[in-house]
């Protein structure tokens, strides 16, 4: 499988916020006005305007309050629910990973928000013809043989980009390595059937916002259901025929007997 | 001439009852408010949030959906089962379901960011996308009852030959109408598949698109019930208690076997204790099965209930307060939503959700003032005898 991948080292980053800044840029993004809440997190989610958000997360390590930083964004599914969902398919998986999006189709029913486990896509609530936002793994630039723009802007290293497999090699090398301060999870190499972009941590990932998901993904279930259509349609109107003509033929002997039976 | 007409028209406005009016001013201006909202965006004129990007609509649309299968399971009574007893009950029934889907499409155009592009589920197909079902499902299912519900007016015009032609196909119409509503009535429910994370445990199963076909039919009886009775007061004309109260016979039947498979599929999946634990899910939920299924099971195995009007309309409230409830606890209140986000409806979502409604109910009224809604139904003065309002072709 030739697919791209990103891996993040949650250990390594700084918090700089270079990412979403970056971010932004490349994606002509406005600014948010936001109000101070007390923490340097700011926005303090995903929003429309803001495709790749660094979390403050405080936790206890080694006994001592510390940072760590998460970045959010789309976790570009290998079996994205929000693609499966999207009633016109404005959302697609590419055969190379990204999950990308097609503005001028999209209608805005807002379904890909329920169906992603992750919460990712955004929807535009403060405009009138308003659309959905979600990272794209900058599939412009990667189709012109560049890096996403936080892998290339991060000045810690933290964000990788790469084929998925090699990515995971590495990731493991790093996780399996001797006295490694890394927790023994590979975050998206599994969850709901994998995603393109996986995580390192030295703090357990329900500790620092991400959901516990299963291995399994709903979308096959949901596929397998909805390829049923034709047949459930096809078996309701047999099976409705079936019945109109049986009650009409018993109907008709039923006349038929009272007519004999009159006769006689 | 024009003065007459002029005169007339007025007379006939001046005839309305208060109720009208109010159900009138509500639609204006729930009217009022849905231009607002198709100008400035659905930011400022609902609630919806990040958290829970759909609600009360949504709830409302899978509601009025389920409430609407009663044109289906009639039609499928009358015509493919051939229980003529029921027929005269078709129209009024395909009209409240011609009118509640006519009202959800509304809605969803509103729910829509661009609802500009309202029909681009026509050009852009997505084969896996429940939603993308439904909408077809909807649009065809709408014709269908269009179709279904012409005779009423061609009968007012007198254009014989079109009433035989669509008495001709009325069957094959009618078996397409049942299998379409059987597929959307169903993949309301497949919506909820992609969202395992997000629905609760109780609600969530693979089973649910089936939860959803039969709870429509269950439903559908009741809204045929709540429609008759209301018919009763409001036009003095409907149909004898003694069909009304057999269509509560079948009530028992299919709410039973709605909730003994719905309480089976959790103990299978083995979620049977999430009923035990007290907290709102679980509330949720017995509520659905305690008002919805078992109290008008109970009551509509009793024949002095099915011969009371009164009290098969309080069954068929109950029955319909469950389903409600169902169709709010899988769109909102059994949803997960993202941390930290809340909602309640704005007045404006409320006012427009009720602009629509009022608007179907007013249709409703008007239609059933001048056209022959009641065809073969009777007029009823007091309860033992009826007779015939319009005689039209026996089927
Ligand atoms: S994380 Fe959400 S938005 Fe991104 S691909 Fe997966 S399902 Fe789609
Ligand atoms: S909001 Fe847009 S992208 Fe999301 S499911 Fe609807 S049409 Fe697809
Ligand atoms: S650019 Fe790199 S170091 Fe800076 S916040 Fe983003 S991921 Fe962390």
């Amino acid at each position: 499988m030739n697919q791209y991948g990103m891996l993040v080292d949650l250990t390594k980053c700084i918090g700089c916020r270079g990412c979403q800044v970056a971010c932004k840029q490349w994606n002509d993004m406005p600014a948010e006005l936001t109000r101070n809440r007390g923490t340097y997190q700011n926005p303090p989610r995903l929003t429309s305007k803001t495709m790749t958000n660094i979390e403050f997360r405080e936790v206890e390590l080694k006994d001592k309050l510390a940072w760590v930083f998460v970045k959010r964004q789309c976790m570009h599914c290998e079996h994205p629910g929000c693609v499966a969902a999207c009633t016109v398919g404005a959302l697609q998986k590419r055969a190379e990973g990204p999950v990308v999006y097609d503005e001028n189709r999209c209608i805005g029913c807002r379904y890909c928000m329920y169906a992603c486990p992750f919460g990712v896509p955004t929807f535009e609530w403060d405009q009138t013809f308003a659309l959905i936002k979600k990272c794209e793994m900058c599939i412009d630039r990667v189709d012109a043989g560049m890096k996403p723009a936080c892998a290339k802007t991060c000045p810690a290293g933290a964000i990788q980009f790469g084929n998925r497999e090699e990515l995971l090699t590495v990731a493991r090398e790093r996780v399996y390595a001797k006295n490694s301060p890394y927790i023994k999870h590979i975050y998206g190499e599994e969850e709901v059937g994998g995603t393109s972009w996986m995580y390192l941590s030295s703090v357990p990932f329900e500790q620092i916002g991400f959901p516990t998901l299963p291995k399994e993904t709903p979308v096959y279930l949901n596929d397998k259901v909805l390829h049923a259509t034709p047949t459930i349609a096809l078996g309701m109107a047999l099976a409705l025929s079936g019945v109109y003509w049986m009650v009409k033929r018993r109907n008709v002997i039923r006349e038929y007997l009272a007519a004999e039976n009159h006769e006689k | 001439m024009a003065q007459k007409i002029a005169r007339t028209f007025i007379g006939e406005i001046k005839s309305f009852p208060a109720w009208l009016w109010v159900l009138i001013a509500l639609t204006v201006f729930g009217l009022g408010v849905g231009v607002y909202r198709l100008a400035v965006g659905l930011g400022t004129t609902t609630n919806l949030n990040h958290g829970y990007p759909w609600g009360l609509w949504i709830g409302f649309d899978l509601f009025v959906v389920a409430f609407s299968g009663g044109a289906f399971t009639l039609a499928t009574l009358v015509y493919v089962f051939q229980m003529h007893e029921f027929h005269a009950a078709t129209r009024p029934t395909v009209l409240t379901g011609l009118l509640g889907y006519a009202s959800v499409l509304i809605i969803l155009v509103m729910d829509l960011g661009r609802w500009d592009r309202f029909y681009h589920f026509m050009i852009f197909p997505n084969i896996n996308s429940a939603l993308f079902e439904v909408s077809w499902c909807i649009l065809l299912y709408t014709t269908v009852l269009i179709s279904e519900f012409s005779p009423v007016f061609f009968q007012r015009l007198g254009w014989q030959r079109v009433l035989d032609v669509i008495k001709k196909i009325t069957v094959p119409l009618v078996i397409i109408g049942a299998t379409l509503s059987t597929l959307h009535q169903s993949s309301l429910g497949s919506l909820f598949i992609v969202m395992s994370e997000r629905l609760h445990p109780l609600w969530y199963t693979p089973l649910i698109p089936f939860f959803f076909f039969v709870s429509s039919v269950a439903a559908g009886l009741a809204m045929i019930i709540g429609g008759a009775t209301i018919s009763y007061w409001v036009f003095k004309q409907s149909l004898p208690q003694k069909v009304v109260g057999s269509f509560g016979w079948f009530l028992p039947w299919v709410l039973g076997f709605y909730a003994i498979m719905k309480l089976g599929e959790l103990l299978i999946a083995e979620e049977i204790g999430l009923l035990l634990t007290a907290n709102l899910y679980s509330v949720l939920f017995w509520s659905e099965l305690i008002i919805g299924c078992a109290i008008p099971i109970v009551m509509f195995m009793s024949k002095t209930v099915r011969h009371n009007r009164v009290w098969t309309l309080i069954g068929a409230l109950f029955v319909l307060f469950g389903i409600f409830l169902n169709r709010f606890d899988a769109a909102w209140f059994a949803l997960k939503p993202a941390p930290g986000f809340e909602y309640t409806p704005h007045w404006m979502e409320i006012a427009i959700q009720f602009g629509v409604l009022s608007a179907m109910a007013v249709v409703y009224t008007l239609i059933g003032r001048y056209f022959p809604l009641f065809e073969e139904t009777v007029h009823n003065g007091d309860a033992e005898k009826f007779h015939v309002v319009a005689s039209a072709p026996a089927e």
